[in-house]
């Protein structure tokens, strides 16, 4: 009887060992697992990207002529406004390089932009990340800011040989300071509300108290620029709900999120060309 | 070792596939969690050694598209999970298709709350929080009643094709 005991735990004291192993194995090895198994899985991952992308190859090639010259024309039309935009952007460029030097002020931190397709995004409600087709073959480093059409996406949190992970700002990982545009005091940003068939959204907490924001007065909360990640001016999303804290020194209150943070399919990591 | 390698193949092929149902269902913002389907069938009907070894195997997979610091949480439950289910086995009808059925489906809502436990306090509002998980947790559920039969289906085919199909049942 007392053998036939001893048998029936043996799967639980192998259980016990492995933890033991586990818990002894130097960081060192684990990485190595870790990024081992990753790269293991990186070519279904890619494949599977490069399958899609021939699809929506396909589907456009079904598009009429027709359609095709109305599209160009409404993109030639943006090209014109937007040459106009990068004279202006030129002039302004020129203005901030003359202040900085006039006033001894230390220049913005320069990036490359670097666009790179979506390979999978991974979209829990413990984590919000995505995968993206660029990584050490492109230079990506660690901790870069990555962005889109509608603002911050993320930032890189792996880089893979092929590929890097991106932390999304909808991850409650994900933690920044942000400002109120129009204002220049530093507010908290976490990501990770994330309900279903709905925005993702965050919070924001220390927003000062004259601060007013709601749902019909929504207030743009943009990227502070201050730990040297992101540059300032990048919207994070919508603040439209805030109320005291319990400490009654500030309020909190939530922030949406761009929509599309769901459905990137391209993304733009801006890696620093001076890193410090 | 050559039964755990057949079954960690099979795990792959599960891994893709769901990897890219999750990644299809990003714009519901619903996601599908599957771990039992990577314990059941070899925790009932497999050798414990290889079942264990692949369970683990199953679970660095899910580990590696992780956030880094969780890495051994995947496996550690999913090996829990395969002791479990290896213990209870001569008490459960295994040859039954439903029963196996059943059992994936408890073992993944068990794997799916203690994941979510582990997770939680990571949220900025855990209360907030808990809806999205169950809505997540049902669909998984559904997929999991539906995609269990088939997954289990696969890997004794593939022990047959590789000629590991008369250890099965040892």
């Amino acid at each position: 009887m007392p053998f036939k005991r001893l048998d029936q735990s043996r799967p639980f004291v192998t259980l016990g060992l492995a933890l033991a192993v586990w818990l002894l194995i130097p960081i060192g090895v684990k990485t190595f697992i870790r990024a081992s198994f990753f790269e293991l899985t990186a070519p279904i991952t890619m494949t599977a990207s490069y399958a899609r992308d021939l699809q929506e190859y396909w589907g456009l090639r079904l598009h009429s002529n027709r359609e095709l010259i109305e599209a160009g024309r409404d993109l030639a039309r943006l090209n014109a406004s937007y040459e106009l935009s990068v004279q202006q952007n030129s002039e302004l460029q020129a203005e901030i390089a003359r202040l900085e030097s006039l006033l001894r002020l230390p220049s913005f931190t320069e990036y490359r932009y670097e666009h790179a397709r979506v390979a999978r995004r991974d979209f829990s409600g413990w984590w919000q990340r995505i995968v993206i087709r660029k990584g050490r073959n492109f230079g990506i480093p660690v901790g870069a800011p990555v962005i889109f059409t509608g603002g911050v996406v993320g930032r890189v949190s792996e880089v893979h040989g092929l590929t890097a992970v991106v932390e999304l700002i909808s991850s409650p990982e994900v933690r920044l300071a942000g400002v109120v545009e129009g204002d220049s005091r530093p507010i908290s940003f976490q990501g990770g509300i994330n309900p279903t068939f709905g925005p993702p959204s965050g919070v924001v907490e220390f927003v000062p108290l004259d601060i007013v924001a709601n749902r019909n007065f929504p207030k743009r909360l943009v990227t502070s620029g201050l730990g040297g990640v992101f540059p300032p001016g990048l919207t994070l999303g919508v603040i439209t709900r805030l109320e005291l804290s319990p400490d009654a020194l500030f309020q909190a209150g939530e922030v949406k999120l761009d929509e599309r943070l769901g459905s990137l399919t391209e993304v733009t990591v801006l890696v620093p060309l001076n890193p410090e | 070792m050559r039964r755990t390698l057949v079954l960690a193949v099979t795990q792959f092929v599960l891994w893709a596939i769901v990897a890219e149902v999750n990644h299809l269902l990003t714009d519901f913002h619903v996601f599908l969690f599957v771990g039992a389907l990577y314990v059941v069938f070899a925790a009932l009907l497999q050798p414990f050694r290889s079942g264990f070894a692949s369970a683990i195997i199953g679970g660095l997979i899910c580990d590696a598209h992780a956030p880094a610091e969780l890495f051994g949480l995947h496996a550690f439950l999913f090996a829990a999970a395969h002791v479990s289910v290896f213990h209870l086995r001569d008490r459960i009808p295994r040859d039954d298709g439903t029963a196996r059925v059943v059992v994936a489906l408890l073992t993944n809502l068990a794997l799916f709350l203690v994941f979510s436990f582990t997770q939680i306090h990571h949220s900025p509002a855990p209360g907030a929080a808990w809806p999205r998980l169950f809505a997540d947790l049902v669909c998984s559920q559904v997929f999991v009643a539906v995609v269990a039969s088939w997954f289990s289906a696969l890997q004794s085919r593939v022990l047959f094709l590789t000629g590991l199909d008369r250890e099965a049942f040892a």
